[in-house]
């Protein structure tokens, strides 16, 4: 039973540890759990050469998104703008670091960090570097992708810069720049990317 | 498999998935042979921790509300906001829309991540006939609504940047702040380092298919 079992043709709900057997999907359909619903596996939808793509579009806003001002405010004759790190300084210059840090994190390093593991992955698979020391470090940045994927927060943000945007304009006159267009197409880029981006797949890959 | 039925667990059949890759083992073996990361049945200690985390968030909770969260000063005249009042003050002024999106991100989502963690940590630590489905639903949904809980940190950030101009003008964070992002770390954490397959474990014993 045991041998049995220890192939493909079943699967173990990872929240109520349910034993199913697995059955070929359509493409597109999500596999839940009966008893908790739980998703357990999808038709792996990732073309390689459309991640790239998107990697490095992604790779080519995440710089001006973060250099550039997110927002612009115009009071009384005086103009100020901030970027996001400059949010997270102000706060830490409070003293609030724990609050910066969690800006700071969710908001520049995970995302960064997210795109470039993707990156290197894909750069791994793409050109079949099978040597033991690629093969190390694709398991690696596999084993931190959940973590990366929980502690990016860019939609979230996003809506911040709206919902900023509209507390703002009661007393001053804001304005979008080049760092909202870049932040918010980062932003764009990074959910599609997370769609095509299979992690069940790309461990699948080791396997092979 | 044909003694499969709707009800086998994987702990039944000898066969445990990877905590890391999800790559099905058997019990023997003690790291996953595909990602090398340490095989456990069954985290008993997740509900300890899980418990120490929401306790601690649920205390914080009380600092993350009572305290204020920013303060403005308009014109010399010095204004501190809770989160509440916060939230009253923008229905005052006819913004509606961003009143709802942040009560519901600063008030609503904290308080019911804690009553539904804690419903279903209870539910383990003391067998309670609660419908594991249910909580099982709810859990996805604290999982998926939890981090929005940023978007208030993320607005206070953005405005303490821009609004900064001395005596005529001036926005900064207040105590709250720092309480309010403790508390979303620990009810994060405490979500993400629970076993729930303990849950259905332990109540499969009872013998409720819910
Ligand atoms: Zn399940
Ligand atoms: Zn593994």
């Amino acid at each position: 039973m045991e041998q049995e079992c220890a192939d493909n043709s079943v699967v173990l709900c990872r929240s109520c540890d349910l034993v199913i057997s697995k059955r070929a999907l359509p493409s597109g359909v999500r596999a839940l759990c009966p008893r908790c619903h739980t998703t357990l596996y999808d038709t792996p939808y990732c073309s390689i050469n459309g991640m790239l793509a998107l990697c490095l579009t992604a790779l080519l806003f995440l710089l001006p998104a973060n250099v550039l001002p997110v927002l612009e405010l115009h009071f009384l004759g005086s103009v100020r703008t901030t970027t996001i790190i400059e949010g997270a300084m102000a706060v830490s210059n409070q003293g609030y670091w724990i609050v910066g840090i969690a800006v700071l994190v969710s908001a520049v390093i995970a995302p960064a960090l997210l795109i470039l593991s993707v990156l290197f992955q894909i750069l791994i698979i793409k050109y079949r570097l099978n040597s033991p020391f690629f093969r190390d470090i694709l398991k690696r940045l596999l084993s931190y992708q959940g973590l990366l994927a929980q502690l990016s927060m860019l939609e979230i943000f996003m809506i911040s810069i709206l919902v900023s945007v509209f507390q703002l304009s009661d007393f001053a006159d804001i304005f979008l720049g080049m760092g909202t267009f870049c932040f918010a197409m980062l932003f764009l880029v990074t959910l599609f990317l997370q769609r095509e981006y299979n992690l069940e797949h790309m461990w699948g890959v080791l396997d092979e | 498999m044909s003694d499969l039925n709707n009800k086998t667990q994987g702990i039944t059949i000898g066969l445990t998935p990877c905590p890391s890759c999800g790559k099905l083992s058997v019990h023997s073996d003690i790291h996953c042979n595909r990602c090398g990361k340490a095989l456990v049945m069954r985290d008993y200690s997740s509900l300890q921790k899980s418990w120490a985390l929401l306790i601690t968030a649920a205390i914080l909770l009380f600092p993350a509300n009572l305290y204020p969260i920013t303060m403005l000063v308009n014109r010399g005249q010095i204004r501190h906001d809770t989160i509440f009042t916060g939230i009253v003050h923008l229905v005052e002024s006819d913004m509606f829309p961003i009143a709802i999106i942040l009560f519901t991100a600063s008030i609503l989502v904290p308080l019911l991540k804690i009553v539904g963690l804690t419903a279903y940590l209870l539910a383990i630590s003391f067998r309670l006939p609660i419908s594991k489905q249910k909580l099982m639903v709810g859990f996805h949904i604290i999982e998926w609504i939890g981090r929005w809980s940023m978007l208030d940190l993320f607005v206070i950030s953005i405005t303490a940047a821009l609004v900064n101009m001395g005596q005529l003008l001036d926005a900064k964070p207040a105590p709250a702040a720092t309480a309010f992002a403790l508390v979303i770390l620990l009810t994060q954490l405490a979500a993400k380092v629970l076993d729930t397959r303990l849950l259905w474990d332990r109540l499969e014993s009872k013998d409720d298919a819910n």
